[in-house]
């Protein structure tokens, strides 16, 4: 079961360092409680990035389990913390996979929606969208995925991708054109 | 009379045939709008934005662009409705090493070890380096 997200950041700050104390006095469960906290929209971020969910999965378990290591090192807070990790781990991940397949042809797509309810969610719309996401460059697909997937305001992503709002509405504006020219021709 | 050195000067209105990088470029990484009629517009944007309200379409190729990106917002909608598979919190804990996270002592607040030869060998040295300072200032 999920655990509610408590009202105010300061409340929210309050509680995590909480758990942190917890986790690091030898509580090694606690830690499900800030996985259960915040792993939905980190596991959204990572499959809007990624757009395949086993690597979504991995990447995500990889953040925390390097989010559990180095624990202690946390300052602040730790969804913005464990926020970056995820963020970096998807940017690797593309970077690793772009250069294995320099073209995006349809069979060189991440695997696709497994499960067979994902499969009937899976629009044509949403697979052209995924794959014109994936042509890109990450700085914009990443802007785009917090802005659209996410639904979060450019304040929030300014303030977890340590930049402007100007610097993102102008990665989101190139990413919307840039879709908007692979989409239109068949949608438009 | 001076030389014309910018021999580009000649061909102002022929174009300079493309390099196959610069073909290749991702349409992303371009830094000019998109020439033609792909341009997301003003109203478009301020609208996804959330600082206007969706757009009346003034002409054909707007209702176009707003159809397609409602139906895209309709699909993010969805998106955001995504949860993270049950089965993922047991797998990352099942996963975290054993060892709990160290506390991130300053140096001079970590524990060391020392073991009696060492800590014989640093007295004696210790010794040593008095002694020739005691000598030097003799000396002197």
């Amino acid at each position: 079961m999920k655990t509610t997200v408590p009202a105010s950041p300061t409340d929210q700050l309050e509680v995590d360092q909480d758990i942190i104390s917890r986790v690091l006095a030898g509580d090694r469960d606690a830690f499900s409680t800030l996985i259960n906290r915040y792993s939905d929209p980190l596991y959204r971020h990572a499959l809007g990035m990624t757009g395949s969910p086993d690597v979504a999965e991995d990447i995500l378990q990889m953040s925390f389990i390097k989010a559990y290591q180095h624990l202690a090192e946390v300052r602040g807070r730790f969804d913005a913390w464990v926020f970056r990790i995820v963020a970096n781990g998807c940017k690797d991940w593309l970077k690793n996979i772009r250069r294995q397949h320099l073209s995006y042809d349809e069979d060189d797509q991440p695997s696709s929606y497994s499960t067979p309810d994902e499969e009937l969610d899976r629009t044509e719309l949403r697979s052209d969208l995924d794959r014109a996401l994936m042509t890109l460059a990450p700085s914009l697909r990443e802007a785009f995925v917090m802005k659209h997937v996410e639904g979060r305001s450019y304040e929030e992503m300014a303030d977890l991708l340590g930049t402007t709002v100007g610097a993102l509405k102008m990665r989101v504006h190139r990413a919307r054109e840039a879709l908007q020219a692979l989409l239109e021709e068949k949608y438009a | 009379m001076q030389d014309n050195l910018n021999a580009r000067d000649g061909d102002a209105g022929r174009e300079r045939p493309r390099r196959a990088s610069e073909q290749a470029q991702p349409l992303s990484d371009r830094e000019v709008p998109i020439a033609g009629g792909t341009a997301t517009s003003e109203m478009i944007n301020s609208w996804l934005d959330g600082d206007a309200p969706e757009p009346v379409a003034v002409n054909a190729d707007t209702a176009r662009q707003v159809d397609l990106w409602r139906r895209i917002e309709e699909d993010s909608q969805r998106r955001r409705q995504l949860v993270t598979p049950a089965h993922v919190t047991a797998q990352i804990m099942a996963a975290l090493p054993t060892d709990l996270p160290q506390m991130a002592l300053p140096w001079w607040k970590k524990q060391m070890q020392v073991s009696p030869v060492v800590a014989i060998a640093a007295a004696a040295g210790l010794v040593a380096l008095g002694a020739a300072i005691g000598n030097s200032m003799r000396i002197r």
